[in-house]
């Protein structure tokens, strides 16, 4: 008994991690060298037909280049961003930069849902606050479709989403300012550094280990986020601004083809799988240095 | 001087940092043809709450919001309950297999929505689960467990043994030195967790979106993504929903930032 307590105590979790993890693994595995359709049921044995399938469809090819820009650009722009506001909050103005911070984490706070939303509201191509300042500024003709521009779409749910991650490298970066001991500053101060020589000497090679984590952090995040894509152009317009979450949305439950869903959810897995054994790889570095 | 520019720019970053939420909140107070007009305008004398009741009786957003609620809630005490076993079993246990255990815990975390969601809608059909509150808060449940376990186990690491030991020594069995010792010191810890749990199922959306298709189980994230193709016109209640639904969140990290924050940067680094 007392042996076996710890394994009982664990099953509960255990069962419901099989429920989310194994299981699908298992049958998303099966589902796709099959030809499974959620209208006509399962059809049996179709080998590797459905990876074929999605190799050789250039919008697999193309939702693969936005979401690798999507993660990989919207990443690299939130973690700059997020650097900027902890600096700014990092000059210690005591209250004021409480409330700062606190105002400042809002769009990290909220549901993606609402951030997608109030975007695409501001971004409105006739009532949005946005074109209304722009057009009155002489920037652009009035009723410009940001959203409904193939040129512009992927690029407008990038900022939103940039938008909605930097508070978190914000929140870490400030984390890691306030780690920097103090005596590097005054001595290089002494020293007669500059600012400018002081941040790049002494801040940045300071903040290298939050910077990968965040990195590799916010990669992943990107990489899996359908919320922000889909609230806000769904793909659209004219699958200009798809990604592979959405289209694993748009196989399985618009053109019903769950087989070739299934085969996408692997090909989604194995990248993500790869990104997750980078991400552990760093952690595991940053505690044994 | 420095410190008067360093505010002024302070307050102007604040204000484009929350341009969005400014502009649905206003939205949200308007009539629907002062919404619909050029040069749009902040404020206006016809602003009501009239909007916010109108969402309630013409949209759905009643039963959404309860729908919400019930998930939400259950959920997060399903976590908690399944969720302080196994941490109680990591952290005051040594056996054979643990950092496996723990392992496939973290590895779980990791797990991309798109990459599993065929096979629950497949599951969730054949048993009857799909479109039901339930099978959505299993599934919510199920995603929340390992991020709760890890933070769990984090909080009764941080209770000393000693406690515990007296307890056993006084005649304790292990379970109720759990409930009788282990759970009281670790409510705070534990109530942070149930937080973090409460606005992850609150939020989500994926989920709730692909596995639910009648009104009578949508939750008020998946009434106000879907809003696009449905309610086009009417943008003054979608904002209300969208104002109304943000609230919980707000309220809850307004009251307890620090232990957020804590929990955001201890949360990367699990």
């Amino acid at each position: 008994m007392k042996k076996s307590l710890p394994y009982l105590l664990l099953v509960p979790a255990l069962l419901f991690t099989v429920f989310v993890l194994v299981y699908p693994l298992v049958q998303n595995l099966i589902n796709s060298v099959c030809d499974v359709s959620m209208i006509r049921g399962s059809n049996g044995w179709v080998g590797l037909h459905n990876y074929e399938r999605i190799f050789n469809d250039t919008l697999f090819w193309h939702s693969f280049r936005n979401t690798a820009i999507y993660a990989i650009v919207g990443t690299l722009l939130a973690l700059l961003v997020g650097l900027g506001f902890a600096l700014l909050l990092n000059m210690k103005l005591g209250r004021i930069s409480s409330i700062a911070s606190f105002l400042y984490t809002i769009p990290w706070v909220i549901s993606p849902v609402v951030a997608g939303f109030a975007w695409k509201w501001i971004l409105n191509d006739r009532f949005g606050i946005v074109n209304y300042w722009l057009a009155s500024a002489g920037i652009v003709k009035l009723g410009t479709s940001w959203l409904g521009d193939p040129g512009t779409a992927l690029f407008c749910v990038m900022l939103a989403r940039i938008w909605q991650f930097y508070p978190f490298a914000m929140v870490m970066f400030l984390a890691g300012l306030q780690t920097i001991p103090q005596e590097q500053y005054e001595a290089a101060a002494v020293d007669g550094a500059t600012i400018v020589r002081r941040f790049f000497y002494i801040t940045l090679p300071n903040l290298k280990s939050v910077s990968s984590v965040l990195l590799v952090l916010g990669v992943i995040w990107s990489f899996n986020d359908f919320n922000m894509v889909f609230v806000m152009t769904r793909g659209g317009p004219m699958n200009s601004s798809m990604v592979l979450p959405v289209l694993v949305r748009e196989l399985s439950f618009v053109h019903f083809d769950l087989g070739r869903g299934s085969a996408l959810s692997i090909v989604i897995f194995v990248l993500l799988v790869s990104l997750s054994y980078l991400y552990l790889k760093l952690i595991g570095g940053r505690e044994s240095a | 001087m420095k410190k008067a520019l360093l505010i002024s720019l302070m307050v102007i970053l604040a204000l484009l940092v929350l341009l969005p939420f400014l502009w649905t909140f206003s939205t949200s107070l308007k009539p629907l043809n002062e919404v619909n007009k050029y040069p749009p305008e902040w404020t206006s004398v016809n602003m009501s709450l009239k909007p916010y009741s109108d969402m309630f009786f013409y949209l759905p957003f009643s039963t959404y919001t309860l729908n919400s609620l019930i998930v939400a809630f259950s959920s997060t005490i399903l976590t908690l309950l399944i969720g302080s076993l196994a941490a109680f079993a990591f952290s005051r246990f040594q056996f054979a297999g643990k950092n496996v255990f723990l392992l496939i815990f973290l590895l779980s975390q990791m797990l991309p929505g798109a990459s599993v969601i065929i096979p629950l809608f497949q599951l969730l059909q054949k048993v009857g689960l799909y479109d039901t509150r339930l099978g959505l808060i299993l599934v919510h449940t199920a995603f929340l467990l390992p991020f709760v376990i890890w933070l769990l186990y984090g909080f009764f690491l941080a209770i000393p043994r000693d406690v515990e030991d007296a307890a056993l020594i006084d005649g304790c069995s292990r379970m109720q030195a759990l409930r009788k010792v282990i759970l009281p010191l670790a409510l705070p810890g534990m109530g942070a967790t149930a937080l973090f749990a409460f606005l992850g199922s609150w939020n989500e959306f994926f989920f709730a979106l692909l596995l639910t298709s009648s009104d009578s189980t949508k939750t008020i994230p998946v009434g106000i993504g879907l809003f696009v193709g449905e309610y086009l016109d009417v943008w003054n209640q979608m904002a209300a929903a969208a104002v109304l639904f943000s609230l919980p969140p707000l309220i809850l990290f307004m009251f307890t930032r620090k232990t957020f924050v804590k929990g955001l940067v201890a949360g990367a680094y699990r």
